[in-house]
């Protein structure tokens, strides 16, 4: 922890009613990360790349139909499925909140991959590769990772300790919204989503603008979902896996014939 | 303190290139120049400049951030009014250019057959020679094709081709908007693009218009769309969208109502609205107005039950409803209530009668009293510079002439710079055939192979945008003047050797004697002219902000003109459609891809499309039952045949996608060019463009979405490179390589 004098622990929230699905935070994602080129064998072996993916789901069909969208990442999960099986401690839960991937820990078991119920890590089944010239985007403060290990989003971990050392080491001052998107310290996906669907922040920090959403939620968990007053909820909350992704649900105006508002 | 060099630099404030770096982030930022710092220097630190992109829709203001003179990451520019800090997925790619394996290195002299792609180095002493040669002997019979840049590239090239005698025209691209602007023009009274204020709308009406995708100003729109769902902790905002339109795209899947209208009836949608909000508000002023004072009588003949046939609205998403009661009730419940209509362009307006739906769309805001107010229709004023430049978009049938021109000879060279019309114009307007005329000289400047530029005797590369200046004054701006500026931000690397298109233009009127043309000696002197002098701005000031702009310069509504509505409505007609078959085909730009310009770059194909979630390959969208009903499965190779051609491409189910309806992607089956662009072959690559009918709308543009279209399956199939869905899981022994593995088990050998 680069400044012991301020905790932290790091959320987001991620309202559907917003998200349009534009593939914006994709390929931030892609940018910020390292990710390599997702080419169309990856696709075809259902092995793409995507620390943040959105999943469009069928509601009815022609002429009633919706599609929805969802934002998917690695959820950085408090009771996280994936942590306790690492055979070689490649994955754990740090101080912050974030479920840490150490790659050169990492032996490649996938034991992690298998116990997500999120689908959020990924394998390298490939040496990473990139056109010559285009290692010259690769962002310096993220390690390319090699073949035979997991990864898998970070919350952009390398932004949040550039903040902390900044705003925080050497300048006294704690991370809050404001100087987080100001420094561009916020994760790529967040800093990108053009509608502001993704929102982060510190659950620390009583003022952040995500922490109503997940003190409502935590205050009526499980089946008091219905006494929230927020539209947040968790994915597969009932494995209570205790994500710090909460989501929004979409306002449903004109629901489909048969189902219900939101 | 001793100026040391690096010190100086840090100090400097503005050097050789001038790249100017904001001080947004406090403690990351110096003002320094990338263009001095030495290549091998690691000092750890990043800069971010602000700068520019003009190839997405609608131009983004961006921050670049810079580490040891290679650019890393683009992002949206806070302070930038439109897209305000957000970028797109398109943005982002945009990087890739910079650093992209198929650069055109240097100027290069064809050594194979014209289109073969054989071309080998030259200097640039004598690519130069060369083509001030070409310009010296044949400049009046010059063609200067170009992409939809405005503003000082347009006005440099525009001086160009006039002091030699010869013509500047520019290609915006397939997803042609000729009825839109031409509708604009109609509506507003003026040629500038409205902004349509989403963030401070009450509900929001769209017509086929993809507007959160691809048309208009699609980032700002978003920007703006997150604002008009915005919510505090308990209750969202009282927002509506419905959305009219013939296809299931984006937009239409992020509106809280989809309406499916038949093919290019969107004017007829808004004027079925404009007659309800007639009938259920007849007392309004803005009624009165619109109707010389007639009332709902003047509207009568749009009245929805009486052209159910054209609208083809299906009875089940009217909650019950006759037509005309659904209609009147939207129009009392929201339309006439802070209603914002918008739309109108890109593929609604793509039709025969598109001049008509753009006309009709528009017209909306000013019956519902929504012109130039918050959360309306904002008209935009005249650009801030004294020279805007207007971009020269020609008609369709200008292209035909254009291309018979150069098929002739009486065109005696073309320089191409960006635009592909080989590529984007329906393959029938023979410009990839005029192209072959081996008695025509061809030099392109663009950066990439492409369709048009593999025809070309001499390329003599320009930079990219992260390279070079450019400046743009928005199309739309946001309802006030704004002014952009492209600064470059990185040089080259050592391996490449590009050189502005602008300054070659300057420097080769200037040995050819015609410097006094050119409106300035360099294109950074122009966009420096355009700040100090026609703004009077600070030029270190713009480009820390990336350009200027000024909120109180906004434009003045205009009073609808009193033949306001009988013009649409001697206008009014269905939309004609070429060829004939079962199916309406709706070609539309990629979400990232968009009409082809971005197929070299590989994070804009690797990004799934939203709806399909398909990457890389190209599709056609046809309704689940339909298609189960013609034996189809995903992935079937199919043909698509229009009267003008046939293409190939696979079979997506799309359960929301109307029945009749064929919506394949633009931007596929490039010819020449990246690997990216072109690595897949035709079953799964196609131009949907190129089997378009050579028709022009009523406003002269391409009748892109105007085709009817037979699909055939071919009995062949691929799987489809799509993110959705999960790995079939199979028997083990299926693969060849696990036969063996299993033949030598059974032989009681091997493992």
């Amino acid at each position: 922890m680069p400044n012991a004098q301020f905790e932290h622990k790091w959320g987001m929230v991620a309202d559907l009613d917003k998200c349009t699905g534009c593939q914006a935070c994709v390929i931030a994602c892609q940018a910020e990360n390292n990710i390599p080129i997702n080419t169309k064998d990856y696709f075809l072996q259902r092995r793409a790349y995507e620390w943040i993916r959105i999943e469009r789901y069928w509601e009815g069909e022609y002429p009633n139909v919706k599609a929805r969208f969802m934002p998917v990442l690695c959820q950085h999960c408090e009771n996280a499925p994936c942590e306790p099986v690492c055979p070689v401690f490649a994955t754990y839960h740090n101080e912050e909140g974030l479920n840490v991937q150490v790659y050169n820990r990492c032996v490649g078991t996938r034991y992690c991959i298998n116990n997500c119920p999120y689908q959020v890590r990924m394998f390298n089944y490939w040496h990473p590769n990139w056109p010559a010239r285009m290692e010259n985007q690769l962002n310096p403060d993220v390690t390319v990772r090699t073949r035979g290990i997991t990864e898998k989003c970070t919350f952009c971990v390398q932004r949040i300790r550039r903040g902390e050392l900044k705003v925080e080491s050497q300048g006294g001052n704690r991370l809050n919204d404001e100087t987080i998107a100001g420094g561009n310290y916020d994760p790529a996906c967040v800093q990108a989503c053009p509608t502001n669907a993704l929102m982060f922040g510190d659950l620390m920090d009583d003022n952040a603008a995500i922490k109503p959403y997940f003190d409502d939620v935590n205050a009526h968990p499980g089946h008091g979902e219905h006494d929230r007053e927020t539209r947040g909820y968790r994915l597969l909350e009932e494995m209570a896996t205790k994500p710090s992704v909460i989501y929004l649900k979409k306002v449903d105006q004109y629901p489909l014939p048969g189902k219900g508002g939101h | 303190m001793k100026l040391s060099r690096r010190n100086f630099l840090a100090w400097a404030g503005i050097a050789a290139t001038g790249a100017i770096a904001c001080n947004l982030f406090d403690d990351e930022l110096r003002v320094q120049s990338p263009a001095l710092i030495p290549e091998d220097l690691v000092s750890g630190r990043d800069n971010w400049y602000a700068t520019y992109d003009i190839s997405t829709p609608g131009g983004q203001g961006l921050l670049v951030r810079v580490m040891e003179g290679r650019a890393k990451k683009v992002r949206g520019n806070p302070r930038f009014p439109t897209n305000q800090g957000k970028q797109s997925a398109a943005a982002d790619a945009m990087l890739q250019s910079l650093y992209h394996p198929d650069r055109i290195a240097g100027p290069m002299l064809r050594t194979g057959p014209r289109g073969s792609g054989q071309f080998r180095p030259i200097t640039w002493e004598e690519a130069l020679s060369r083509f001030n040669a070409a310009v010296d002997t044949n400049g009046n019979r010059m063609l200067l094709l170009t992409d939809g840049r405005c503003a000082s590239f347009a006005r440099i090239c525009g001086a160009f081709a006039e002091a030699f005698g010869g013509r500047h025209v520019a290609f915006g691209g397939a997803a042609d908007d000729a009825a839109y602007r031409a509708a604009v023009q109609d509506v507003m009274g003026s040629g500038n693009l409205p902004y349509h204020d989403i963030a401070h709308a009450d509900s929001l009406i769209s017509f086929g218009s993809d507007f959160l995708s691809t048309w208009g100003s699609p980032t700002a729109y978003q920007v703006g769309y997150g604002q008009f769902r915005s919510s505090d902790y308990t209750h969202r905002r009282e927002t509506t969208h419905v959305h009219f339109g013939a296809r299931y795209s984006m937009t239409a899947a992020n509106a809280d109502k989809w309406v499916p209208i038949a093919p290019g009836a969107e004017g007829y949608a808004a004027m079925a609205l404009a007659w309800g909000i007639a009938e259920s508000h007849p007392e309004s002023s803005y009624v009165q107005a619109i109707t010389g004072e007639a009332g709902p009588g003047a509207l009568s003949q749009f009245a929805p039950d009486a052209n159910a046939g054209i609208l083809g609205i299906p009875a089940e998403v009217l909650d019950g409803k006759s037509l005309n009661d659904f209609f009147y009730g939207m129009a009392h419940d929201y339309a006439a209530h802070g209603g914002l209509a918008i739309g109108g362009g890109g593929e609604a307006a793509a039709y025969s009668n598109g001049r008509f739906n753009a006309s009709a769309v528009l017209m909306l805001n000013h019956l519902m009293g929504n012109v130039g107010h918050e959360g309306g229709l904002l008209p935009n004023p005249a650009p801030p510079i004294t020279n805007p430049s207007p971009v020269p978009l020609v008609s369709l049938d200008e292209w035909r002439l254009i291309a018979g021109d150069i098929g002739s000879g009486a065109t005696g060279l073309v320089i191409i710079h960006s635009g592909d019309p080989v590529h984007g114009l329906p393959a029938g307007v023979g410009m990839a055939d005029a192209l072959r005329n081996e008695n025509v000289a061809v030099i392109s400047a663009s950066p990439f192979i492409d369709d048009t530029t593999v025809m070309a005797d001499l390329l003599i590369p320009d930079r990219v945008a992260l390279e070079d200046w450019g400046d743009d004054t928005l199309s739309p701006a946001p309802g006030y003047q704004v002014y952009a500026v492209q600064q470059p931000v990185v040089n080259p690397l050592p391996d490449l050797d590009p050189r502005s298109f602008p300054d070659v233009l300057i420097n080769a009127a200037t040995a050819l004697g015609r410097a006094d043309a050119m409106p300035s000696d360099s294109y950074e002197a122009a966009i420096r002219a355009n700040v100090e002098e026609a703004l009077g701005a600070d030029f270190t000031d713009t480009l820390k902000n990336g350009g200027w702009w000024d909120e109180g310069a906004t434009g003045s509504a205009p009073s609808p003109s009193a033949n306001l509505l009988n013009d649409i409505v001697s206008m009014a007609a269905p939309a004609q459609m070429h060829g004939s078959g079962d199916f309406q085909l709706l070609p539309f730009a990629h979400n990232t891809v968009l009409d082809g310009r971005n197929a070299h770059l590989p994070w804009a194909q690797n990004a799934p499309d939203p709806i399909t979630t398909v990457a890389w390959q190209t599709w056609v969208e046809i309704n689940e039952k339909q298609a189960r009903d013609m034996g189809l499965r995903e992935g079937d190779v199919v043909n698509i045949t229009t009267s003008s051609g046939t293409i190939q491409a696979l079979a997506y189910l799309n359960p929301g996608m109307p029945p009749g309806i064929a919506a394949v992607p633009m931007g596929g089956g490039r010819a020449a060019g990246s690997e990216f662009a072109t690595g897949r072959d035709s079953r799964e690559s196609s131009n949907v463009v190129s089997i378009l009918a050579v028709a022009a709308n009523d406003a002269g543009g391409v009748t892109w979405s105007g085709n009817r279209c037979t699909i055939t399956p071919t009995g062949d199939s691929m799987a489809v490179s799509k993110l959705e869905g999960g790995y079939t899981s199979r028997e083990i022994g299926e693969h060849p390589a696990e036969q063996v593995f299993k033949t030598v088990s059974a032989e009681g050998g091997g493992h």
